[in-house]
């Protein structure tokens, strides 16, 4: 059993505009993605900003209900089994947001082991191996306010490992991140997929994905534009990131 | 789950199911219980919300002393401290429970709290409760203002009864909250609907003073707003009166709301995932 | 220069209501004033304070204060949350002239609010007012809610020294229920009090209104005050701006301050 498998997903959104006389303007974010990603893989999923990639991430982790098509992670569907999902999986994102700002970064872990459903019984023992992981152990009685970006997010991964989901959501998770502080990460992500742990990642970085990913999809419009593993892509020649731009480049006017 | 093996009775699943139960009771309670206790922390840290919590409640403590000086009860200043303290309660809950959604959109913790693995009222109901018992801050604040100032002792005729009546004033506010809460959580500008609501709710449910002129369809939303209760059970152990029947009901009526806003939210979270109304982008 | 001031005005104004629905605009401003007008009524009747008269045409004219005094903080404090205020410091227009500008479609934005207020609430409770009364009252209304768009703008420029621009302006807009003699009756308050009342928008101009539905008629005195009053803050706010814009260039902390 593969631990993603989506069909035909589809995601349209509605948004309404002005306020004297309200227009309904649909957008097609997600206009047909299929993919499967086995048990333990480390799957890229590349494109421009807007593309779709965060859309596909947020129907795959059951925030956003598809408008068409289907998917499964770990066996259960998105849309009904929710819980089951969600007791599966782990989201991380990049950024800053997300995290309770005047809350030391124990206590939002604390909450989010509380939350996350595990066991009160082994919660300290979890959080304390996943501050090492991160590097945050000394520094997590500091309220987050303080912290640096990339110290952010690490917290940001620890809190999506806290109940050992199966399959990882990580979406852009090295952006504003210092090169060593992404290095760093790099090799989290690399030992998380080692152990077993399933990772559906999206980056800007082609060096990242090429280093990092067993497979890659590259989307652009809405719908996958190329799948294969980075020497595929490759084709031989060049870099990731010429294939990667002649890929987008033949949709994107820009 | 529902077939009965070998080797096992009916009234062992029972029995195991009971404790599956009692289980699952113990970690939801946990939820809430440390949530809240987080969230309160949270609240507490920020200047704003500590500044508008203490300040604007003294500011109508005061109004309402010398409102109560001028009219034709002025013995009864105690009840108007406590009156603009129960205000201030309202106030956390009603501004917590618009805005404290809004801020966990703002802040991007709406989707970490929605793709837990909880029912979305063991996410919401902490923070709800968290504003009603910062609220409390405002009822500590006008009570020493009242002293301080005015020498308004508070002299209460059930002091345990009052910290008893308070607690569950708080608990029954804070489920009515939630229900607030699941109706705003699809609302991009909630804060301006709770602006409304503010007034109309001191008024109807006679938490300053309760009103004998208010007209008579008013009545029956009184008797279903838990904060009529909650407001009479801490007036009552403050000046008098028999306090648990109206803390049972604020109580009860509260429970009624948790119950409502539970389902409303299993509705709202579905809705927010189609609309995509979870995230601020 | 007319033009500049109308035009910024209306724009900012637009702006507002980019980040709110007619639905939840009409809510808070229309709504909210009208319950706050009943809530002290009623409050008044059992209390025994003063009569209803007092109570309508004081809140009505206070009504405009929230639109208002919110208004003139937004004016200063949106720049600043959507990261424009450089720009708007920078335009080698008038500053002064662009803010003051900018207040005054949230001062007709009060006007209507107060006079729907004031409608509302007489219809509600059964208050005749004189049709006699009518024009004073839009006068007294207008100026009302000009000298609390002024001062909305003063608190919106002090509030660009402190980092809660809304905890200033929340705090004013329930102190001025309490001092502008509108809930209780200026005579009743602490003298340090009532003359606090008197330096702050909307109390001399509810005295007029009251004067004008009472049938009194006799209000130049009192709405001179109000209009004294307001040119006082609108010259505060511009020369605070003026400090401001001068001390942002020096230290170059115009969106980090």
């Amino acid at each position: 059993m593969n631990a993603i498998e989506a069909d035909g997903l589809r995601r349209t959104y509605r948004q309404r505009t002005g306020w004297l006389s309200p227009k309904l303007i649909e957008t097609e974010a997600v206009r047909g993605v299929s993919l499967s990603v086995a048990r333990g893989e480390l799957f890229g999923l590349l494109g421009p900003n807007g593309a779709g990639k965060t859309t596909t991430i947020k129907m795959l982790n059951t925030l956003l209900i598809p408008t068409a098509g289907t998917a499964r992670v770990a066996g259960f569907d998105v849309v009904r089994q929710t819980r089951e999902v969600r007791r599966r999986i782990g989201y991380v994102f990049g950024g800053d947001r997300g995290l309770y700002d005047r809350l030391s970064g124990l206590d939002n872990l604390r909450y989010f082991a509380e939350l996350y459903g595990v066991p009160p019984r082994e919660q300290r023992r979890r959080i304390a191996e996943l501050l090492d992981l991160v590097g945050l152990a000394g520094r997590e009685r500091e309220r987050v306010e303080g912290y640096s970006r990339g110290m952010r997010q690490r917290l940001h991964i620890a809190r999506g490992l806290l109940h050992e989901p199966q399959v990882l959501f990580l979406d852009e998770p090295s952006i504003g991140v210092d090169p060593v502080a992404a290095r760093e990460l790099r090799r989290t992500i690399a030992d998380l997929a080692a152990t077993g742990t399933t990772v559906l990642l999206t980056t800007h970085y082609m060096a990242e994905a090429d280093e990092l990913c067993d497979r890659i999809a590259v989307i652009a419009g809405g719908v996958i534009r190329a799948l294969g593993t980075p020497a595929e892509l490759k084709g031989g020649t060049g870099t990731l990131e010429d294939a990667y731009v002649s890929i987008v480049g033949e949709v994107q006017p820009a | 789950m529902s077939a009965i093996g070998p080797g096992t009775t009916p009234a062992t699943t029972t029995g195991v199911r009971a404790e599956r139960a009692i289980a699952a009771g113990a970690s939801a309670a946990r939820v809430v219980i440390v949530g809240a206790l987080l969230h309160v922390k949270q609240l507490s840290r920020s200047p704003f919300e500590i500044a508008t919590a203490f300040i604007v409640p003294l500011v109508q403590a005061t109004l309402a002393v010398y409102l109560f000086r001028a009219g034709t009860e002025p013995h009864l200043l105690l009840e108007a401290a406590v009156g603009a303290g129960l205000m201030g309660v309202w106030s956390s809950v009603l501004f917590g429970s618009g805005g404290a959604i809004q801020n966990q959109r703002w802040q991007g913790t709406l989707e970490m709290l929605m793709i837990a693995p909880r029912p979305a009222v063991l996410t919401l109901l902490p923070v709800t409760l968290a504003n009603a018992v910062t609220g409390t801050y405002a009822m500590l604040g006008t009570l020493a203002w009242g002293w301080a100032l005015y020498g308004i002792t508070p002299d209460f005729r059930d002091p345990l009864g009052f910290v008893a009546a308070a607690a569950g004033c708080v608990a029954g506010l804070g489920m009515f909250g939630l229900l607030l809460a699941a109706t705003f959580v699809l609302l991009r500008n909630a804060n301006a609907l709770t602006n409304t609501l503010e007034y109309p709710i001191w008024l109807v449910s006679g938490m300053l003073v309760p009103i004998s002129a208010l007209p008579g369809w008013t009545g029956p939303i009184a008797a279903v707003l838990p904060t009529t209760w909650g407001a009479r059970a801490v007036r009552e152990a403050a000046a008098g009166g028999p306090i648990w029947p109206s803390l049972a009901a604020c109580l009860a009526i509260g429970a009624a709301c948790l119950a409502l806003g539970t389902l409303a939210l299993v509705h709202v979270e579905r809705r927010a995932r189609v609309t995509a109304t979870l995230a601020l982008a | 220069m007319s033009r500049l001031i109308g035009l910024g005005g209306v724009i900012a104004y637009r702006a507002l209501f980019n980040w709110t629905s007619p639905a939840m605009f009409t809510g808070t401003l229309l709504a909210s004033p009208l319950f706050q007008l009943l809530f002290f009524a009623y409050l008044g009747r059992q209390l025994g304070v003063a009569d209803d008269t007092f109570y309508i045409v004081g809140n009505a004219v206070l009504s405009a204060s929230v639109a208002c005094v919110f208004g003139g903080t937004m004016a200063v404090a949106n720049e600043r949350r959507f990261g424009t205020l450089g720009h708007v410091l920078l335009s080698p227009r008038s500053r002064t002239a662009i803010f003051l500008g900018r207040v005054l479609p949230y001062a007709l934005n009060g006007l209507l609010v107060a006079a729907f207020t004031l409608s509302a609430g007489a219809l509600l409770l059964g208050l005749r007012i004189p049709p006699g009364a009518v024009p004073g009252l839009l006068v007294v209304l207008a100026a009302g809610s000009l000298s609390c768009g002024f001062f909305g703008l003063t608190l919106g420029a002090i509030g660009l020294r402190f980092r809660d621009v809304w905890l200033v302006s929340n705090v004013a807009t329930s102190l001025m229920l309490l001092l502008t003699g509108v809930n209780i009756p200026l005579n009743r308050l602490p003298a340090w009090m009532g003359a606090l009342g008197d330096l702050l928008p909307i109390t001399h101009a509810a005295r007029a209104a009251r004067a004008l539905v009472s049938g009194q008629g006799a209000v130049p005195a009192d709405l001179g005050a109000e209009a004294v009053v307001g040119l006082g803050y609108a010259v505060t706010a511009g020369v605070l701006l003026k400090v401001f814009e001068a001390e942002s260039r020096r230290r170059a902390s115009l969106d980090t301050l």
